[in-house]
């Protein structure tokens, strides 16, 4: 082989292992700094959302799977798939194009509750509200927590309902609810 | 459900492509300037502040954040076009930049709360452009003319650019201010009327004083002053709103590319690694200092007013202290606590009033 060609051909594989580095690191969310890491710790809100598929890959589409990565704290409410299955065809589609990343992001930080929130804490809440609950979100508006039989039921401003079907999923940087729909801000 | 029907169709039409949204800045290129040191913090910027028993406890006054964009986005106007006017103790604050939204003329909510102390309204800019001495005319809302506005509404997903200025139009001479016109602010000297206005709320904590910089602000920015010669270092805007987030993919803005990550999470995310981080409006952004794209969302923060002495917000009736910290902080009959943004606050439970702040992650 020419030394020319030698030489391209190992740049060429120097940048091509580069290449597959950086796309490495680009694919896993985890905080880079020890302090963070340490933080987050090992089994997090991420790490937990392998079933939900469809709000893990909105979330990563978003960059907020970093988020769900590092020290939080944060209460999740995470629809399950069937939730997703409830929006109307071609909803998702759009909220997940490239350009509407600043609307799902919106939208997924409206099921982000900042703090630790276990069902037993809402449900303190909600008795001791007369049977409503707000909470907060780190999307800047609120929701409504309420009960019908045993269910916590947490409603959206425009009185979309979503129920916990499994809750306190505790990891290490917060817990995760599941809910049976999509929540929506207005 | 009927307005997510809309909402494929609305947004579909509405989308303007991100990439026409990037202008100015080359990322990484200011970055650094000027990371504060943790080790040469002087104390808060101001007076004001209160020690809890427990290490590295602070208090904190509010900013009026939350009920200014929940009253901004009922109303049919922009949100951006709204501003509050808080009447807090400190209340010498000058402007540098000068708005100029002509909408909604004399228009002026009262905000009704049902808590004590909740002093904050909503001004349209003309009410106070009488008193306005900012020193150039430009208004924040239109150099971040790359950022916008989504709604959901009964009409779907809509999209509106903050003061009409959408992405790609910001260097096109439609008033939206050029970014090199931002950066002339750079480097000149800070008002001698702002050097007393100290940041108020959590932004206090989250920003201080140390042995180079001063941290003060006006209604849009906080700005970072070099305590020898008192020159602006660095502004940044520090109004959260609601829904509103740079898209993962757009380039952070160059005017704004210092590090500027709160004290209370420097220690997580610092620059010079794989990564630079900024905060931005409720948010400390992932940008990847080659190409300053911002590549993820590091973490989220709400920014909502939580100080001594002013009123838990009503959302917060819920206990959410992080695990970690439950078997020293849990409610009784004469304490709640309550986690927000990287800190741990107690609460009067009869008067309702936050009684102290603890540092939860630093």
């Amino acid at each position: 082989m020419p030394l020319n060609k030698l030489t391209t051909s190992i740049v060429l594989a120097a940048i091509l292992a580069l290449g597959a580095c950086n796309d490495k690191a680009a694919d896993n969310p985890a905080p880079k700094s020890e302090a963070a890491k340490d933080a987050a710790g090992d089994a997090t809100i991420a790490s937990g959302l392998a079933d939900a598929t469809k709000f893990a890959a909105a979330a990563k589409q978003a960059g907020l799977d970093a988020t769900l990565a590092g020290p939080g704290p944060y209460t999740v409410l995470v629809p399950i798939d069937a939730g997703f299955d409830k929006l109307p065809a071609g909803a998702l589609d759009t909220l997940m194009k490239e350009d509407a990343r600043a609307e799902l992001t919106g939208v997924l930080t409206y099921h982000i509750l900042p703090g630790a929130i276990l069902a037993t804490d809402i449900d303190k809440a909600i008795q001791a509200g007369g049977g409503k609950a707000l909470l907060p979100t780190m999307a800047g508006g609120t929701l409504t927590a309420s009960k019908e039989g045993n269910a916590i039921i947490i409603s959206d401003s425009a009185g979309t309902k979503a129920r916990v079907v499994s809750g306190d999923e505790k990891k290490s940087n917060g817990v995760i609810h599941r809910v049976d729909a999509v929540l929506m801000p207005s | 459900m009927t307005k997510w029907m809309l909402a494929a169709g609305a947004a579909a039409l509405a989308i303007v492509s991100p990439a026409l949204a990037e202008k100015g800045g080359h990322g990484g290129g200011k970055g650094h300037g000027g990371g504060q040191s943790a080790k040469a913090e002087r104390g808060g910027g101001g007076g004001g502040q209160k020690v809890e028993p427990r290490g590295g406890e602070r208090a904190m006054r509010a900013p009026q954040r939350t009920e200014r964009q929940r009253l901004a986005q009922r109303d049919d106007r922009p949100a951006k076009a709204q501003r509050v006017e808080r009447r807090d103790n400190d209340n010498r604050r000058t402007r540098l930049a000068r708005a100029e939204n002509d909408r909604g003329k004399d228009r002026r909510v009262e905000i009704r709360t049902d808590r004590p102390n909740r002093d904050i309204r909503i001004l349209n800019r003309d009410d106070r452009r009488d008193r306005d001495v900012r020193l150039v005319s430009w208004d924040r809302d239109r150099i971040d003319g790359v950022r916008f506005v989504p709604r959901w509404n009964d009409k779907g997903l809509v999209r509106g650019f903050a003061d009409g200025c959408p992405p790609g139009l910001a260097k096109k001479g439609n008033g939206c201010m050029p970014p090199g016109q931002a950066k002339k602010l750079v480097g000149t000297a800070l008002p001698t009327a702002l050097m007393g206005s100290m940041l108020n709320g959590p932004y206090r904590n989250w920003y201080r004083d140390n042995d180079d910089y001063l941290y003060r602000w006006d209604d849009d920015y906080i700005y970072r002053v070099r305590r020898d010669g008192g020159l602006i270092d660095a502004f940044f805007p520090y109004q959260n709103q609601d829904y509103y987030y740079y898209p993962v993919g757009m380039q952070y803005p160059d005017y704004y590319n210092y590090y500027n990550v709160p004290y209370q999470y420097q220690s997580y995310y610092p620059d010079g690694g794989d990564y630079l981080y900024r905060y931005g409006d409720g948010a400390i952004y992932q940008v990847n200092p080659s190409t300053g794209l911002i590549s993820g969302i590091a973490a989220l923060l709400t920014g909502d007013p939580f100080a001594v002495g002013q009123p838990l917000p009503s959302a917060y009736s819920v206990y959410n202290v992080p695990f970690g910290y439950r078997d020293r902080y849990y409610d009784t009959a004469d304490n709640w606590y309550r986690y927000n943004d990287g800190y741990i606050y107690q609460v009067d439970p009869t008067t309702q009033l936050i009684t102290a702040v603890i540092n939860a992650l630093v």
